[in-house]
């Protein structure tokens, strides 16, 4: 501690030094505009270089700064536009610049720490910005579909086609067993929670057991809350060598969200409203009965009369062979999305950028729907000429409807009904509004039934807020001190229902029907920091240091009940005859202390920043104890003397983050209920008083290269990874009487490259083609294991279909399962389990991912698309076996071939799940400026019309309905189950936006 | 200078803000352990044996013991189309060590094994202000005995592929033992309780009350004399199943089992118990719903009973109740329209008591004893006091084959749905095969036990089940 505190004493020191002030002074005064159009560029920024010494450009694009007599040198600036530096003679007092359009985003600024960024120019690690622009290209139910296939090095997976979300982002592979595996979301500087609450439809599906709501419960990820409209852009700090000012909440890499803000100039009013719709994209198909006499086979009855009444039966339907999946999920959705912003400044400094969002999607299912509706007010003043303050606030309101899927052991699952009924039952709802009941009702259970008797409402209201003051203490013309303190707040709740009532048939067979959840939970993350930034610039370079503190705080508290044996249309939960309840409440407490170094010389050409980040944490086993994330990292700009290479930049980094234990400390007693009776025993898991963050450490370096006068730009990285001391549910041999204990210890490493090619291969007045290849790897090992191999908590169906497992030495992405025999029984049929060789049979995650994303622009008309391809991984399809088991899979010869082989120990269910997708298509119309105004009777400047498609078509070997599915949802292992998912959808949409 | 004299001001007091403020967060769901460090009073035994209890209950309210063994012994069917492993794992096929079918009565038996030994070394060695000597020597008595049981339900489930022997040591992972050497260790570990009943005396109280499962059916369990009977019953038990070991019997031990069982019913002689003492034993209580939640999962809507059990009841057997109907339940090349009456899904099932040991029991085990021992007559006295119980006519086995035809139909009517009984008998008696059962699928293996569960394996670093160690 001493030693952070007397350097902060010394970075304030350094403060006190000085600069001369220029003698004598000229005003420069320009006019910046874009190149070509010659339209004014406003609010660019324009600077004296080697000083700190800038302005703003007007609406008009107009500026006018002093600067010192004798030559000068003027670089100027503005995000979308490749910069620029001219010189200006001695004695000259005019200015103008003209500035390109930054169409493969060389330029923008990258976040080095709390409070400062760096030029991606410079920037010493790859960190990947995604504009607003490029996210919202296509429309998307949540930000993070909008995200997939546009980072290298993410792995973004949706869990199912269910409507409002459930999708996983994995940055540079698989971090952590135990511990958060999501990367940290910061929205304008506030921590944004990414719990994924499970509903609790988990009490009708009984998918985990019990009556509590499960993993199994098909959950949301939160980040579904934001509204991807109000973003500026997004910055992916991909791995702790980027990411260690984060702490112990970097390990996963750091997803850095910007929203809109005020700018000067005209106030401009965005309005767009899309519709859309969306059908199902795969299915799954089932066996067509073409004879009575086949389906009395089926049946295998022997009595006589038995068999007449089963051809009799099915003589009787009228259809024979009924279509399920397209009866139940063939619903055309009307989608709407309605988005206006409000954006622009006043003459007293206030500037503001108000936007509100409501949306609709239909689900494929009657009756499953996602509702959102949000409305963000973000607010800029200055006060003076040192006081800036800014406050951001969002309010969301989203509602989601996403019926019953998934793993179930009640049969309410629709895939379970319809691989158990034979294809000329007709399940539909009847004439007289009732819904058949008997041979068909397997498990008692009628899927049309429930979708208009089973609900499953989630409702969450959400409040993010943001504020920040930054003043600045000192300013002359060689050096700034800022002062900044920032804060924010994610609060909010999540109401989650289930109602089924007693009216189900799936109820009917329950001790007591009709069942009712009623879950609430309340998550608030607040952080908040303050530092000091100062720059100091000589004619050698530009040394800025910054220190400061921070402190986060997250407290939870998700409480369910769950009730048995409610009348129909009751949803209070306390009417139930009986009543189960859960609560989880969490506190956590972390405070930071950190400081940076960013040395940038030589012209601008070589960057050394060296960072250092205590962290404190309420988790460790030690709350007081201080663990230090450093970092360190290096860029160089080599002076190329080839005319065809723009620029070359060489980079290295290193740091570290941490991942803070969320559980496992403490040993708890348990308390076991005996009639009335409250009895303790010691827990099964046993605590670690010890227990301590894992700790990432990465090392980064590459090398980005653009060509042909910015015309192609080359970005290649590769990093290892290396987490130590992993917090390990370490199995304890069930035998002692616990069942595990959390410890530290093991290593993963992760190995992978990145590479980037981005291109303008057409570039006219008419016709431009911007095309973007991304390929990305990653592959992590397990390099030590102080514990014999273990399956990981995250759920699976037993090493016969196949699990993930923990093996030093292994892929940590290995999944194990049965697959082969030594010797099968006597008569050859099938596998006894001694026999059974229990092996690792592949990696579950891609060897590796490529996006393509090409633009067109010819004209008025744009044409946007991007491809995504996942190459390699394994899934496990359960929902094969549903079909497979009951004889009624499409194939039924496949059907029996394959059980015959899973008894004599071959896993059929393992597959593999890489695929081609075509995630985007947009074509999108700019209206003529004439028309624009004439339809908006003069008021519109531009309006354009889009139509856009998302994942539209799919390549794969996979044979579920998508390969992308995840049973138990998010997971850092084992997401590869698949069990009878909601099926995939495909959508479209048709935008019109205008601009006023 | 006044504004870097501000600067630096504010810089200091963020530092030491940064520094002071608590970052301690204690938990907030639950207590730790530490709560219950420190001498044991009254209230701290309460809790400590209710939790005891309370697990010892939720292990044996499961899968392996109250369906799988059914199952294996031919009388239950599960038939589950959103689960195939119910059938496939059970009479398809071997049950898996990595699923539920193959990983059960293992870990919540070795956690109420653990919590009894928790218990057990947290009594005090003399008497304080809270216990008398008596009552320390009763509670240890009976955790020592409750701990017995449970290492039984590990080896009822788990045959010739052993168990492992619990040390006081918590991180202690103790080899695999045979069976023979585990119903040893029981059979000592019952006599060492019952030394400490003698010590007690037999009018001496537990200093704790007991679930209403111990004093409600019959006998009241808290008080040493009866906790005697219990713990004799079950040595009868351990002695007859050693005697009659089908890879490595001890027939001395015939003689042992049935002065112990009849030690058990009260000195009852051979057909001398009455029906009334039939239903009086130790019980598990069941109850449904809110914070316990605990019901009996007997209560289950998906379970049948094989047809033969139907089948196979004779004309007037009251326990023919026991048996009814229910909607067709087919699936998996199996199908039943009969069910267990506790089967039929209803809150007053969930909530319907389960034997632990019943006099009942004992009478048949007793009876198995004089048959193996060479005492026919005594035997038919003990099933024809069942058997005249339940409506039916006295029968005379003419040899000791008959005499076990005759005492395995009683068994199974008697202790229907009640746990393993009839899959030890079918086992010991060398009949679960397919000369004396019908296969029930095509590939029916005709389990007799289930292997270690994975996560042991694991935790030992192998991959299938060690050779057990004598």
């Amino acid at each position: 501690m001493k030693r952070i505190r007397s350097s902060v004493f010394s970075l304030l020191l350094l403060v006190l030094v000085s600069a001369s002030a220029f003698a004598q002074t000229r005003r420069v005064s320009g006019r910046i505009t874009v190149e070509g159009s010659g339209e004014p560029i406003v609010a660019a920024s324009v600077n004296l270089v080697g000083t700190s010494v800038g302005t703003y450009t007007d609406d008009q694009g107009r500026f006018s700064l002093n600067v010192p007599d004798g030559p000068a040198t003027l670089r100027v600036r503005r995000i979308g536009y490749t910069q620029k530096t001219i010189a200006v003679p001695a004695g000259a007092t005019d200015a103008n610049v003209s500035l390109a359009r930054d169409v493969l985003q060389l330029e923008t600024q990258v976040v080095t720490g709390t409070a400062t960024t760096v030029s991606s120019v410079n920037a010493a690690n790859a960190v990947t910005v995604i504009s607003g622009e490029k996210l919202n290209r296509t429309p998307a139910q949540t930000i993070d579909y909008a995200l997939q296939g546009k980072i290298p090095g993410a792995v973004v997976t949706q869990n199912s086609g269910a409507p409002g979300g459930g999708v996983q982002v994995q940055l540079r592979g698989v971090s952590t067993i135990n511990s958060s595996f999501l990367p940290l979301y910061v929205i304008d500087g506030v921590i944004v929670d990414n719990s994924s609450i499970a509903n609790g439809i988990n009490a009708i599906t009984e998918a985990g057991g019990g009556n509590f709501p499960s993993t199994q419960d098909q959950r949301v990820n939160r980040t579904a809350d934001i509204n991807p409209n109000d973003i500026e852009s997004i910055q992916v700090l991909k791995g702790p060598s980027a990411s260690s000012i984060y702490g112990s909440r970097g390990t996963n890499g750091v997803i850095i969200i910007t929203t809109k803000q005020g700018q000067a100039g005209r106030t401009q009013l965005d309005l767009t409203q899309r519709f859309g719709t969306a059908r199902i994209s795969n299915k799954i198909g089932e066996r067509c009965f073409g004879s009575g006499q086949e389906y009395a086979d089926w049946v295998a009855d022997t009595a006589v009369a038995a068999i007449a009444s089963e051809i009799a039966a099915y003589n009787a339907a009228t259809t024979k062979c009924h279509d399920y999946e397209q009866e139940l999920y063939g619903e055309h959705p009307f989608n709407y999305q309605t988005i206006g912003s409000l954006r622009g400044a006043t003459t007293g400094g206030t500037n503001y950028f108000v936007s509100g969002l409501v949306q609709h999607d239909g689900g494929l299912q009657l009756n499953d729907n996602y509702n959102k509706q949000s409305l963000r007010v973000n607010l800029g003043q200055k006060l003076g000429s040192r006081l800036n303050i800014r406050a951001n606030t969002e309010l969301i309101h989203s509602l989601a409807e996403r019926g019953v899927s998934g793993n179930d052991n009640t049969g309410i699952n629709p895939y379970t009904t319809f691989s158990q009924t034979p294809s000329f039952i007709d399940l539909r709802k009847q004439p007289d509004g009732t819904y058949p009941v008997g041979l068909a009702v397997v498990n008692n259970n009628n899927p049309f039934q429930n979708t208009e008797l089973v609900k499953t409402p989630e409702n969450v209201f959400r409040l993010l807020g943001s504020g920040l003051a930054s003043y600045n203490l000192v300013s002359q013309d060689r050096q700034t001190l800022d002062f900044t303190v920032s804060g924010g707040i994610d609060a909010y709740n999540d109401q989650t229902r289930v109602i089924s009532p007693a009216t189900a048939y799936i109820e009917q067979v329950n001790a007591l029907p009709g069942t009712l959840v009623n879950g609430n939970a309340n998550i608030f993350t607040g952080n908040i920091g303050a530092n000091f930034t100062h720059r100091l610039i000589r004619n050698a370079f530009t040394a800025t240091t910054s220190a400061g503190i921070g402190q986060v705080r997250r407290n939870s508290d998700i409480l369910s009940n769950t009730g048995r044996g409610v009348f129909p249309g009751v949803t209070n939960v306390a009417s139930a005859t009986q009543i189960f309840t859960t609560e989880t409440q969490d506190i956590t407490k972390s405070q930071s202390i950190f400081g940076q170094e960013e040395f940038l010389t030589m012209g601008e050409r070589l960057l050394l920043t060296a960072g250092v980040n205590g962290e404190r944490t309420s988790n460790n086993g030690d709350p007081k104890k201080y663990y230090v994330y450093p970092k360190f990292s290096g860029s160089y700009r080599v002076p190329v003397p080839v005319a065809k290479i723009d620029e070359l930049k060489l980079r290295l980094a290193y740091g570290r983050a941490g991942n803070q234990p969320t559980s496992g400390k403490f040993t708890f007693l348990t308390n076991l209920i005996e009639e009335g009776v409250t009895g303790f025993r010691a827990s099964t898991i046993l605590g670690f008083p010890g227990i301590k963050p894992e700790t990432a450490s990465e090392i980064e370096g590459g090398l980005d290269l653009t060509l042909f006068g910015g015309r192609a730009v080359i970005n290649a990285t590769q990093f290892r990874k290396q987490i130590d001391n992993l917090i390990l549910s370490a199995a304890v041999a069930p035998s002692t009487g616990f069942s595990s204990q959390a410890i530290n210890g093991g290593q993963i490493v992760n190995h992978g490259t990145e590479l980037g090619l981005e291109m303008t291969p057409i570039r006219t007045d008419r016709l431009s083609w911007i095309s973007g290849t991304t390929y990305s790897s990653s592959k992590g090992k397990v390099t030590q294991l102080p514990v014999p191999g273990f399956i990981p908590a995250s759920g699976s169906f037993g090493s016969r279909f196949g699990n993930a497992f923990v093996q030093q030495g292994q892929l940590i992405s290995v999944i194990q399962a049965v697959n082969g025999c030594t010797a099968l029984n006597a008569a050859g049929t099938s596998c006894p389990s001694a026999n059974r060789v229990l092996t690792f049979v592949g990696n579950s995650l891609p060897d590796y991912e490529v996006g393509f994303t090409n633009d067109f622009t010819f004209g008025s008309f744009r044409l946007g698309s991007l491809v995504d391809w996942r190459k390699g991984g394994l899934g496990v399809n359960l929902t094969n076996d549903y079909f497979y088991g009951s004889g009624l899979a499409k194939d039924t010869a496949l059907a029996a071939a394959q059980l015959s082989a899973f008894a004599k120990g071959t896993d059929v269910w393992l597959e593999h799940n890489g695929f081609v997708k075509i995630r985007e298509i947009t074509l999108g119309y700019d209206l003529p400026a004439s028309m624009a105004s004439r339809l908006f009777q003069g008021h519109a400047q531009n309006a354009r019309i889009e139509l856009s498609g998302r994942n539209l078509k799919t390549w794969t070997r996979y044979t579920g309905l998508d390969p992308e599915v995840s049973n138990f949802g998010n997971q850092s292992l084992g997401r590869f189950q698949d069990v009878t998912p909601y099926p995939p959808s495909r959508q479209f949409y048709f935008t019109i936006g205008t601009t006023f | 200078m006044k504004r870097y004299t501000t600067i630096v001001l504010a810089a200091t007091a963020l530092v030491a803000a940064g520094c002071k403020d608590n970052p301690v967060a204690n938990p907030i769901d639950a207590p730790t352990v530490d709560a219950l460090s420190g001498a044991l009073t009254r209230v701290t035994l309460q809790q400590l044996a209710t939790g005891v209890l309370a697990q010892d209950r939720t292990s044996a309210d499961a899968f392996a013991y109250l369906f799988e063994s059914g199952i294996f012994a031919r009388d239950v069917y599960r038939i589950d189309a959103s689960e195939p492993r119910y059938v496939q794992e059970t009479l398809g096929g071997n049950p898996d060590p990595g699923s539920f079918t193959g990983g059960g009565a293992w870990a919540g038996y070795y956690t109420a094994i653990r919590a009894g030994n928790n218990l057990i070394l947290a009594l005090p060695t003399t008497s304080t202000a809270a216990f008398s000597t008596a009552e320390i020597n009763a509670t240890r008595g009976f955790f020592r005995t409750m701990k017995a049981l449970d290492y039984w339900r590990v080896i009822e489930m788990h045959d010739s592929v052993g168990a492992t022997i619990q040390t006081d040591d918590a991180n202690a992972v103790t080899d695999i033992k045979c069976k023979a050497t585990v119903l040893t260790y029981i059979a000592a570990l019952l006599d060492s309780a019952n030394a400490d009943f003698t010590a007690a005396g037999g009018t001496t109280k537990v200093p704790f009350t007991m679930p209403s499962g111990f004093t409600a059916f019959g006998r009241d369990y808290s008080l040493v004399s009866n906790l005697v009977k219990f713990n004799r019953g079950l040595k009868g038990k351990i002695d007859f199943y050693r005697g009659l070991d089908r890879t490595n019997p001890t027939p001395a031990l015939f003689a042992t089992a049935i002065t112990e069982l009849t030690q058990a019913l009260g000195g009852a002689a051979a057909g001398a118990v009455p029906k009334a003492d039939f239903t009086k034993g130790p019980y598990y209580v069941f109850v449904p719903g809110g914070s316990e939640n605990t019901p009996n999962i007997i209560s289950d809507s998906k379970v049948g009973l094989n047809p033969l059990v139907g089948d196979s009841v004779q004309a007037g057997d009251t326990r023919g109740s026991k048996i009814v109907a229910r909607t067709a339940l087919a699936g998996f090349g199996l199908s039943t329209s009969i069910t267990y009456v506790g089967a039929v899904a209803s809150t007053a099932n969930q909530a319907a008591p389960l034997g632990i040991l019943r006099d009942e029991e004992l009478v048949l085990l007793r009876a198995q004893a004089y048959n193996e021992a060479g005492q026919l007559a005594n035997a038919i006295l003990d099933i024809n006091d069942v058997r005249t119980s339940y409506g039916l006519a006295p029968v005379a086995p003419v040899d000791k084959t008959s005499a076990i035809n005759a005492i395995l139909y009683e068994k199974r009517y008697s202790l229907l749905f009640e746990g393993p009984q009839r899959l030890n008998d079918l086992r010991e008696y060398k009949r679960l095969n397919a000369t004396y059962l019908r296969k029930e699928t095509a590939t029916d293996p005709f389990n007799a036990a289930i292997p270690i569960a994975r996560a042991e394996l694991n935790a030992r670093g192998v991959t299938t089940n060690p050779a057990c160690t004598p």
